[in-house]
């Protein structure tokens, strides 16, 4: 085949840049009709923010359960070639002929791995743990997360030279380390790209009022997914930060930082359902336990409301409209104390929690990392091009069942570009 | 529930409130992060988000009628974290012109100052009746010899008659307005449900004695944090405005003292020279009365130079200002200006732009005293009344 315009070969590979569940989707979705995809994902790991979830919607499954699907669904599709800790350095030609160069970083670890484990055990070297949002530490030979695809350890860039390294190397009984492993660029063709890199927690220490980084007891709601988690810092317990103690009374502030002209202008679709089903968490854990979610307007869209219905029915849930806007600790007690108006009654009040969870928002990857390429991007840095095609979180804030219907719709379009030409 | 409640929205009203600076009003979606930012708001019922919705719905009595409007001090801290760039501090900058402008007492008064179109009319009166004045003297040209204001261009009788007549303007014009206003803030009370009025009625003359200190240390202004640069220039005009204010009452006992307490024959007693210098202007640079005079109005200068570059810092968070604003901040310093040139003009002794310069002064002075109950001056008016008001009626959280 050739383009009837500029001649030039063209390969029908269709390339997805970012592995997480809408990356992983459109992937699948074309390669199970018959397409060539690359996935390329810069974490040692597929999965993306969805395996860093508690628990996911619709259905308030773990994201292992419907990962591991997916997982399988790769494996066993001869079509899906991926690159772990591999980024994207440049995009150049046009649609139906795209030349990119990718560039993978040194994993230290080859696929001999079993997870055993023994170099974890003798390294004697901790960084914080990432994959915790640093609530805790890990050795620098460390496998990713436990349910991470693929299951294979990494060695942090900082061990490698020092004698750590060489002890990592001498206690694997199967020859899996291999410490001269380098950065590799290489060059591929493709004949679509789908951007789908996602999104990030915004950055909480810009609200100087809700004194995230200050005040030790405040955290954001992906934290809180990780405390929740059985494979995260606490092991699940919902404990404080300051000083491990149970957390009795939670307060969630909305909109912390979305619809907001100082921070990110758009609302960020997903922080209301999130804070309600993190009440879910701690109301299962604790039987006690209080929590008050303060809002400006609730956004349960479609059958969602269903689910505020029953987070509502919970009278230790209660919902308080009025926006957070000041944040303090107490010094002592390390007790947060939030101040809001109530606007329904008019009452500015200030109350005490055990810790505050801030619901912030979805800020798309390309805000602080942009595609290397020709795309196109809105006022808020989502990519809206139609050429280089963007889905899930880095095209609009989406949940997770959104995210896989729109990364489905944009696998058709990655095939129509290819059938087009 | 609450009785049903049949409200009357003036929808002028909010188009008015939009177009005197509070244009960014229907942004507002009431969230309340400014209710929580402000540090001069009381706990209940706080300020400015129920101004916000009041103004959106245009209920133009609801905040004419409680002190709250005049309580913020558009610290803009409100401004700084809004949301939706609402510009609360800017929107009840607005509702604080139009409050002026409502209790405006000859109610045209309040348009002709409120409305840019009208400006040369305010600019024209002053400036007919001094030519008229100088005219019928014969003064229109620029005098000779040793530079003297009084003497040889405009004397003191036709000076004393007209600002006399212009402060009985203004006197009159804001008896009208705060009564009136007092009026409405008592019937306010009385259509209101909130806890917090219900009339404490404390002893008026602690309460006054009480405001009277809150406004001499700017205890208010002094909590505002995203401008917190505001309360030390607004101290310095203040001062300033106070010390030219002991200076004019001195200059008058200095012009008729002299004859109506015989203190010339008491100096010929004392035999010699006094510190003092009774008698007609100008004065001697030495006399206390014009060190003060000096002084003040350096203070003046600087504090004027201090909100002008402290709003044209804060403009990216707190807002531009309005006409309003400016009009007043304009006239202050040109008054403050053109009284100092024409002192340093005439120990100079340039009367080609001395006697100019004075007129200009004398014009704009006017513009001062004569339309303080209409201008952005009538906030020391307004807003002392509403802060005794809220001691009064126990809108401030601690009592008187």
């Amino acid at each position: 085949m050739a383009d009837e315009k500029t001649g030039a070969p063209v390969s029908g590979t269709i390339l997805v840049v970012g592995g997480g569940i809408s990356g992983i989707t459109t992937a699948l979705e074309a390669a199970e009709v018959g397409y060539e995809v690359f996935i390329v994902e810069k974490n040692p790991y597929l999965g993306g923010r969805v395996a860093q979830l508690n628990k996911y919607f619709p259905k308030l499954c773990p994201p292992t359960c419907g990962l591991e699907i997916n997982f399988q669904r790769i494996k066993n599709n001869k079509n899906i070639k991926w690159f772990t800790l591999t980024e994207v350095e440049k995009i150049s030609g046009g649609a139906g002929n795209y030349d990119v160069t990718l560039k993978t970083n040194p994993r230290y670890v080859n696929n001999n791995c079993t997870c055993c484990g023994k170099c974890a055990e003798v390294c004697d070297v901790e960084i914080p743990n990432e994959f915790n949002f640093g609530m805790d530490r890990r050795k620098a030979a460390y496998l990713p997360h436990e349910m991470a695809f693929p299951q294979r350890y990494v060695l942090d860039q900082s061990i490698i030279g020092k004698p750590t390294a060489q002890k990592c190397k001498d206690s694997c009984a199967y020859n899996a380390i291999d410490l001269d492993d380098k950065a590799r660029t290489f060059d591929i063709k493709a004949a679509s790209i789908v951007w789908a890199t996602g999104w990030n927690p915004y950055d909480a220490k810009k609200m100087d009022n809700l004194s995230f980084g200050k005040v030790q007891n405040v955290i954001t709601n992906m934290m809180m997914e990780r405390l929740a988690a059985v494979n995260g810092p606490t092991k699940g317990k919902i404990v404080r930060p300051s000083d491990g103690k149970q957390v009795n009374n939670i307060a969630f502030v909305q909109c912390a930082g979305s619809r907001d002209d100082n921070h990110l202008p758009f609302c960020s679709y997903i922080c209301c359902l999130a804070s309600l089903k993190q009440t879910t968490y701690i109301r299962e854990a604790n039987p006690k336990s209080k929590a008050t979610i303060f809002y400006i307007d609730l956004r349960t869209p479609g059958r969602y409301e269903k689910f505020y219905k029953k987070v509502k029915a919970d009278t230790n849930v209660s919902f308080v409209k009025g926006k957070v806007a000041k944040i303090e600790e107490d010094t002592e007690t390390k007790d947060v104390i939030v101040t809001v108006e109530d606007t329904l009654s008019g009452k500015k009040i200030h109350e005490r929690f055990d810790m505050v969870v801030l619901a912030t928002g979805m800020e798309p990857s390309t805000a602080t990392s942009k595609v290397p390429g020709n795309a196109k991007y809105d006022e808020n840095n989502f990519v809206i091009s139609d050429e280089i095609l963007s889905t899930g979180c880095v095209k609009k804030p989406s949940d997770v069942m959104s995210s896989g219907q729109t990364a489905t719709g944009t696998a058709l379009k990655a095939i129509q570009t290819l059938v087009r030409r | 529930m609450a009785e049903a409640k049949l409200i009357k929205p003036d929808l002028e009203f909010v188009k008015k409130v939009m177009d005197s600076g509070g244009e960014s009003l229907k942004k507002c979606y009431q969230c309340a992060t400014c209710s929580v930012v402000c540090n001069v708001t009381p706990e209940d019922k706080p300020f400015p988000r129920k101004e916000m919705i009041q103004a959106q719905w245009g209920l133009k009595d609801k905040l004419f009628s409680n002190p709250d409007i005049w309580l913020c001090h558009q610290c803009s801290d409100c401004t700084a974290y809004c949301p939706r760039g609402a510009k609360p501090g800017e929107v009840l900058g607005a509702i604080r012109k139009l409050s002026i402008e409502h209790y405006a007492f000859p109610g045209f008064m309040g348009k002709l100052v409120g409305d840019p179109k009208y400006l040369w009319v305010l600019f024209a009166v002053p400036v007919i009746i001094f030519l008229t004045v100088l005219g019928y003297l014969g003064h229109i040209k620029i005098p000779d010899g040793e530079i003297i204001y009084a003497e040889k261009f405009i004397p003191v009788l036709a000076i004393d008659t007209i600002f006399i007549a212009a402060a009985l303007f203004a006197v009159l014009g804001f008896l009208g307005g705060v009564v009136r206003y007092w009026k409405d803030l008592s019937s306010g009370v009385a259509m209101s449900s909130n806890p917090w009025q219900k009339k404490v009625k404390g002893p008026i003359p602690i309460i006054i004695l009480n405001t009277i200190i809150d406004f001499m240390t700017h205890q208010r202004f002094k909590k505002c944090e995203v401008t917190k640069d505001r309360s030390n220039s607004h101290m310095f005009v203040f001062f300033g405005f106070v010390g030219l204010a002991i200076t004019t009452t001195w200059a008058i006992a200095y012009l008729y003292g002299f004859e109506f307490f015989n203190i010339q024959k008491a100096i010929q007693l004392s035999g010699g020279s006094f510190l003092l210098n009774f008698g007609e202007s100008p004065y001697p640079l030495y006399d206390p009365m014009k060190i003060l005079g000096n002084v003040s109005a350096v203070i003046l200068l600087a504090g004027i130079l201090q909100v002008i570059t402290n709003r044209k810092k804060n403009a990216e968070k707190a807002g531009n200002g309005s006409y309003f604003d400016w009009l007043f901040i304009s006239i202050i310093f040109t008054i403050v200006t053109t009284g100092i040139l024409s002192e340093v003009l005439r120990l100079a002794h340039i009367p080609v732009l001395a006697y100019p310069v004075y007129f200009i002064h004398l014009v704009v002075v006017f513009f001062l005293f004569a339309y303080a109950p209409f201008s952005k001056m009538a906030h020391m008016v307004y807003r002392t009344t509403a802060l005794v008001f809220a001691k009064y009626s126990g809108r401030e959280d601690k009592k008187f």
